[in-house]
C-alpha cells in the first residue's frame, strides 16, 4: 500500500518537489475533492427536488439507511444492558420476543380481538410482551434449579393455554398425527444432532426440535378450521410447554458467561447483516441454481443430467469434428517452429546453468509463444461455444498480462509516466457496451465504392491500394521498408558475429517478420498485401474486412475488446509490484555486472512472479463469464458464442430455465478451481 | 527474497554496450535508448485512438459520420444535433440516466453500511469459527454472478415459496413485492452481489488499523459498538471512498444484471440497455450511436479522472471481483 500511496499521490518518484509545494498541492488536491464532494451533493439535492425519479431513490436510501442503522443501533444498546443490567435486559429481550409473537398471530388475524383499529392491534402484541417480558424477568430473580423449572414450565403451559383459547374458530386446526409425529421426530433428531455436535446435552436439542417438528407438524398438516378447541389446545399446549421447561432446565448466567454472551451477540450483531445478505442473494440462488439445472425447461421433472449432456453433445456448444485442421494451420506451424526453438534454447540453457526452464530464462518466450500459437490453430479448427470461451481465456489472459507488464516496464520510471498510464488504464472506467460500441465503430466496413470510416478497414484497404499501386508513395514506403530491412539485418549479423545471442533476438525476429512482410507487399509471393482484390480482367478494387463476421477469427476480434480494457488492469498492478521490489536487489545484481534487461528477466521478474499469478486467475474469472461484449456486438452469431450468452439466450429469451441453469453451473464449475486455490491462499496466509 | 537465478553474462567480451569510441555508434546507441519512450506513447496513442474517434464522431452530422473517417472531421460538419436527439423523448436518454442514478446510489451506499458493520465484526470480533466463515465470505468473491440470475429473477417475479415435504403445505418465504422490471430489483440484487468484495476491501483495511488504538479504547470502558462508531468509522474513510468509486462504476456500468431483471421495461431502462439497443438497430440510429456512447461514458470518465487515486486503490486491493 505505502509503494502504492508514493506512486498515487506524488506522481511517482522521478519528479520530486521541494516540501512546501507539495504541502500546498496537497491542501489544494484536498480543497478541489471537497469542492467535488460538495457539488456532488448539491448537484444530488438539486436533482432530487427537479426529478421524481431521483427524489423517490434518495428517500428510499435515506430511509433504508437510517431504518437499519436505528435497528442496528438499537440491537447495540440493548445488549449494553447484558453484562452489568442482565434483569432489565431479560425483561426487555423476551418483551420484544412475547411482542413479535403477539405481532404475527394478532396482526394476521389468528387470534379472537384482532381487527381494525389501534387498540385491537397493539392489544395481541402487548399481551405477549407482558407475559414473556414477566416470565424474563422473574427467571433472572429465581437462582434455584427446581423453582425454575417450575416457573418456565408453567409459564409456557399457560401461554400455549392461552393462544389456544384465543385463536379463533376458523384456525382451528384439524390434526394430522402422523405428521405431527414424523415432523417432531425429525427435528427433535436433528435437534440432538446439533447439540451433540455443540457438545452440549443432546436433551435439550431434541426439546427445542421436538417444540419446533410439534408446531410445524400440527399447524403445517392441518386442515385449518376443521378443528375443536382441543385439537387447539394439543397444537399449542404441547410445544410451549416443552420450550417453556427447556428454558427452566437452564441455570441462571453469571457474569463470565454473561460476558460471554455480550461478545456472541456483537458478532451475530455485526456479522449477521451481511451474512443474511449473502445467503440470500448468493447462496440460496446458486444453490437453487443447481437444483434447476436438473429439471427440465418448465421446472417441472427430473430429467437428471440431461441439460448438462446436451451442451456437450450439441455441435453448437463443442464441434470438433474438424480438429485434424489445425495440423496444417499457419499459427499451430509456427507455433511448432517456435517450440524446436526453445527445445534447442533449453538445451543449451540445461547445460550452462543446470535447468532448462524458469523465469525469466531466454526458453521462456519462444516456449510460451509457440504454446500460444498452437491453441491458435486449435481453436481456428474447433468450434462451438465451449471452444470459444476456452479460446477466450487462453488469448485474453494471455495478451493483457503481456501488454499490461510490457506497459509497466517501458512507463516505469520515465516522462510522463502518470499521463501514459491514466490513458491506458481509462478503458476501465468504461462499461463493455460502451467499449462495444467504441470498437463497432473501428472495425466498420463500409462499401467499397465508398471511403472507409472505420480505423481498421481504412488502413487495410489503403495498405492495399498502396501495395498495389505504382505511384510515389508506393516506391517511398518500398525503398523506407527495404532500408528498415537491411538494418535489421546488420544488427542481426552484427550479434551474431559477436556471439551476443541475447542481443540478436529481437533483430531476429524483426528481419523475419519485416522480410516476410516486405516480399508480400512487392509482390514477389502473391499479388501484395492489404484489402485489395483483382477481377478476372485485371481491374484492381479494394475489399474489406467484416472484422466481427469473419468465422472463426471474429471471437479474436472482440477478444480485442477485452485485452483493451483490462491491459490497464494488469499494468497498474503490475507497475505498483514492479515499484515496490526493492532497489537493493537491482543494484546489487548490476555491481555483479548483470545489464538493465538481465536486471529485470532475472531479478524483478521472479520478485512479481505472484503477482502475475493473482491477475492471471483474476483474468479466468473475469474472462470465463465474458458476456456484453458478445451480446452487444455479435449476440452470439458468426461462431462467436459464448457460456454467458448462451445462458442468458436459453434461460431468458427461449425461457429453457434447465439448460439455462446448467449453462450457469458450468460456468461455476470451470471457476471453480480459481475459487479452491484462493481460499487455500488465504489459508496458508492465515 | 533469495536470488536464485545466476546472474549469466550473454555479452562476450568487449561486447559492453558504449565500448566503442565510435561517434556513430553513439548516437545510434543514443537513439535506440529512446526507442522504448517511443513504443510507449505510440501504444498510448493506439490505446486512445477508439474513444478519439468516437468522441469526435459525436458532434460530426450524419453526412458527415458517413462520408469519410472521423480522421478527416472538418469544421463545417460540427454540430451538436445528435447530443439534442439523443436527449430527445424518442431516444430517451435522459430518463435512463435517472434510471441509472437510480440504480447506482442506492447500490453504492446500502452496502457500505452493511459491509462495514461485517468488515470490524471479522477483524475485532472474537468469535467462534471467525476464520472459517470469513474465508467462507470471501471465497464467494469469484462466484460467476450467472448462477443466481435465474432464481433471483423468479423471486422477484413471484416472490419465495417453499413446499413443505409430506404435508404439501406451501409457506411464503418472500412476498410478492412487485419488483419485477424495476430498478430497485436491480440494485437489491448489486447489493447482495457487491457484500463479498466490500467486506473483504473494508476487513482488509480495518483489520490493519494499529492494535493499541483498540486497547487503548477497551481499557476507556469503550464497547464495541461505540469504537466502531467512533474510532473505526471516521479512519475508514479512505477504503470507503475506494468501494464507493469502484462499486459506482461497477453499478453504472453493469449491464448482464439490469438486462436479466429489467430487460424490455423501457421506463425504466438504464444507459447501458438503452445504447445496446441503440446499437442493436444500427443502421437508422447509427448518427447519434456516438453521442450516446460518450453520454453514457462521461459520468464514470469524471469518477475516474477526479478520484483515480481511490479507484486505484480498490483495484489493487481487491482484485478478484466476481
Amino acid at each position: 500500500m505505502e509503494t502504492l500511496e508514493r506512486i498515487e499521490a506524488d506522481g511517482g518518484p522521478d519528479e520530486p518537489a521541494p516540501l512546501e509545494s507539495e504541502a500546498a498541492a496537497r491542501d489544494a488536491r484536498w480543497y478541489f475533492q471537497a469542492g467535488a464532494a460538495v457539488a456532488t451533493i448539491i448537484g444530488l439535492l438539486y436533482w432530487a427536488v427537479v426529478e421524481e425519479k431521483i427524489r423517490s431513490t434518495l428517500i428510499t436510501v435515506v430511509i433504508t439507511v437510517v431504518a437499519s442503522a436505528g435497528l442496528w443501533i438499537a440491537a447495540n444498546v440493548l445488549f449494553d444492558q447484558v453484562r452489568s443490567r442482565w434483569a432489565t435486559f431479560n425483561a426487555i429481550a423476551f418483551g420484544l420476543l412475547g411482542a413479535v409473537l403477539g405481532v404475527l398471530l394478532h396482526g394476521n388475524g389468528i387470534t379472537v380481538g384482532s381487527g381494525s383499529g389501534f387498540l385491537p392491534w397493539v392489544i395481541g402484541p402487548l399481551v405477549g410482551a407482558a407475559v414473556l417480558g414477566t416470565l424474563g424477568y422473574v427467571m433472572t430473580r429465581t437462582q434455584d434449579a427446581n423453582q425454575r423449572l417450575m416457573i418456565a414450565t408453567g409459564t409456557g403451559l399457560a401461554a400455549g393455554i392461552l393462544i389456544a383459547v384465543a385463536v379463533r374458530e376458523q384456525f382451528q386446526p384439524g390434526l394430522d398425527f402422523v405428521a405431527i409425529v414424523v415432523y417432531t421426530a425429525i427435528l427433535a433428531a436433528i435437534g440432538a444432532g446439533i447439540s451433540i455436535l455443540l457438545k452440549h446435552s443432546p436433551v435439550g436439542g431434541a426439546m427445542i426440535g421436538a417444540a419446533i417438528g410439534w408446531i410445524v407438524g400440527a399447524w403445517g398438516g392441518a386442515d385449518l378450521g376443521d378443528g375443536s378447541l382441543v385439537e387447539s389446545l394439543v397444537a399449542t399446549v404441547v410445544p410451549a410447554t416443552l420450550l417453556g421447561a427447556r428454558f427452566g432446565m437452564t441455570t441462571d448466567p453469571d457474569y463470565a458467561e454473561r460476558v460471554n454472551i455480550d461478545t456472541h451477540s456483537r458478532a451475530t450483531i455485526f456479522v449477521g447483516p451481511a451474512i443474511l445478505f449473502i445467503f440470500a442473494m448468493l447462496v440460496v440462488p446458486a444453490i437453487r441454481t443447481g437444483y434447476l439445472s436438473l429439471l427440465d425447461r418448465n421446472s417441472e421433472e427430473f430429467v437428471d443430467g440431461e441439460n448438462y449432456g446436451s451442451v456437450f453433445t450439441d455441435r453448437n456448444s463443442l464441434d470438433v469434428d474438424n480438429w485434424t485442421d489445425m495440423f496444417t494451420s499457419v499459427p499451430f506451424l509456427i507455433g511448432v517452429v517456435l517450440l524446436g526453438i526453445a527445445v534447442v534454447v533449453g538445451a543449451a540453457m540445461k547445460k550452462r546453468t543446470g535447468r532448462a526452464v524458469e523465469i525469466g530464462n531466454p526458453t521462456v518466450g519462444p516456449l510460451v509463444v509457440g504454446l500460444l500459437l498452437i491453441s491458435f490453430g486449435a481453436f481456428t479448427a474447433m468450434r462451438g461455444t465451449l471452444i470459444n470461451n476456452l479460446w477466450w481465456v487462453v488469448v485474453v489472459t494471455f495478451f493483457s498480462t503481456a501488454l499490461g507488464l510490457a506497459i509497466a516496464v517501458l512507463a516505469d520510471g520515465r516522462r510522463g509516466e502518470r499521463v501514459a498510464k491514466s490513458i491506458i488504464f481509462m478503458p476501465m472506467a468504461i462499461s463493455l457496451v460502451g467499449a462495444s460500441i467504441i470498437w463497432r465503430f473501428v472495425y466498420l466496413a463500409r462499401d467499397t465504392s465508398t471511403e472507409q470510416t472505420g480505423v481498421m478497414n481504412a488502413l487495410w484497404v489503403g495498405l492495399g491500394r498502396l501495395s498495389t499501386g505504382s505511384g510515389l508513395p508506393t516506391l517511398i514506403v518500398t525503398v523506407v521498408l527495404a532500408i528498415c530491412v537491411v538494418l535489421a539485418l546488420i544488427f542481426l549479423s552484427n550479434a551474431l558475429v559477436k556471439r551476443e545471442y541475447g542481443r540478436a533476438i529481437v533483430p531476429a525476429i524483426l528481419t523475419v517478420s519485416l522480410g516476410w512482410f516486405f516480399i508480400r507487399f512487392v509482390g514477389i509471393i502473391g499479388d501484395g498485401v492489404g484489402g485489395f482484390k483483382i477481377d478476372d480482367d485485371g481491374t484492381v478494387s479494394g475489399q474489406t474486412i467484416f472484422f466481427v463476421q469473419e468465422v472463426p477469427y471474429a471471437n479474436f476480434w472482440l477478444m480485442v475488446i477485452m485485452i483493451w480494457i483490462q491491459t490497464g488492469f494488469s499494468m497498474v498492478i503490475l507497475s505498483s509490484a514492479i515499484k515496490a521490489v526493492p532497489t537493493e536487489l537491482i543494484e546489487a545484481a548490476k555491481i555483479d555486472g548483470a545489464t538493465e534487461s538481465q536486471a529485470f528477466w532475472r531479478v524483478v521478474l521472479p520478485q512479481i512472479a505472484t503477482t502475475i499469478g493473482v491477475i492471471v486467475t483474476t483474468l479466468i474469472v473475469g474472462v470465463m463469464k465474458v458476456f456484453d461484449i458478445v451480446k452487444v456486438t455479435t449476440n452470439g452469431q458468426f461462431g462467436t458464442q459464448v457460456l454467458a450468452n448462451n445462458m442468458f439466450d436459453e434461460a431468458f429469451n427461449r425461457v429453457n430455465i434447465g439448460k439455462g441453469a446448467a449453462l450457469a453451473m458450468l460456468i461455476f464449475f470451470s471457476v471453480l478451481p480459481v475459487m479452491i486455490f484462493n481460499i487455500r491462499k488465504m489459508q496458508q496466509e492465515g | 527474497m533469495s536470488v536464485t537465478a545466476p546472474l549469466v553474462n550473454d555479452a562476450g567480451p568487449g561486447g559492453q554496450p558504449g565500448d566503442e569510441p565510435s561517434g556513430i555508434i553513439d548516437r545510434v546507441y543514443g537513439f535506440l535508448r529512446g526507442i522504448p519512450t517511443g513504443i510507449l506513447w505510440f501504444i498510448v496513442v493506439i490505446w486512445s485512438i477508439p474513444t478519439l474517434g468516437l468522441f469526435i464522431n459525436s458532434f460530426r452530422n450524419r453526412d458527415g459520420q458517413r462520408g469519410s473517417g472521423w480522421w478527416e472531421v472538418s469544421p463545417s460538419e460540427l454540430t451538436l444535433d445528435n447530443y439534442d436527439q439523443i436527449f430527445s423523448a424518442r431516444a430517451g436518454l435522459g430518463r435512463s440516466l435517472l434510471n441509472s442514478a437510480a440504480i447506482a446510489i442506492p447500490a453504492t451506499i446500502i452496502p457500505i453500511a452493511i459491509a462495514a458493520f461485517a468488515a470490524y465484526g471479522f477483524a475485532w470480533i472474537d468469535f467462534k469459527g471467525r476464520k472459517g466463515l470469513f474465508i467462507a465470505t470471501v471465497s464467494l468473491l469469484a462466484i460467476p454472478l450467472q448462477v443466481a440470475l435465474i432464481p433471483l429473477l423468479q423471486m422477484f417475479v413471484g416472490g419465495a415459496k417453499y413446499t413443505l415435504p409430506l404435508l404439501d403445505k406451501t409457506i411464503t418465504i418472500v412476498p410478492d413485492f412487485d419488483l419485477a422490471g424495476t430498478t430497485t430489483a436491480v440494485w437489491l440484487t448489486h447489493t447482495g452481489f457487491a457484500m463479498p468484495f466490500a467486506i473483504f476491501l473494508l476487513h482488509n483495511y480495518i483489520s490493519s488499523l494499529p492494535k493499541d488504538l483498540f486497547e487503548a479504547a477497551r481499557i476507556d470502558g469503550a464497547n464495541h459498538f461505540t469504537i466502531f462508531w467512533r474510532l473505526v468509522l471516521p479512519l475508514s474513510i479512505p477504503v470507503l471512498a475506494a468501494f464507493a468509486i469502484f462499486q459506482f462504476l461497477w453499478t453504472w456500468n453493469d449491464y448482464l444484471i439490469a438486462n436479466t431483471m429489467i430487460g424490455a421495461n423501457a421506463s425504466q431502462q438504464p444507459t447501458t440497455i438503452l445504447i445496446a439497443n441503440l446499437a442493436g438497430d444500427f443502421g437508422r440510429n447509427e448518427n447519434i450511436l456516438p453521442a450516446g456512447a460518450f453520454v453514457q461514458a462521461f459520468v464514470p470518465l469524471v469518477v475516474f479522472f477526479a478520484l483515480q487515486r481511490y479507484f486505484v486503490r480498490g483495484i489493487l486491493a481487491g482484485s478478484v471481483k466476481g
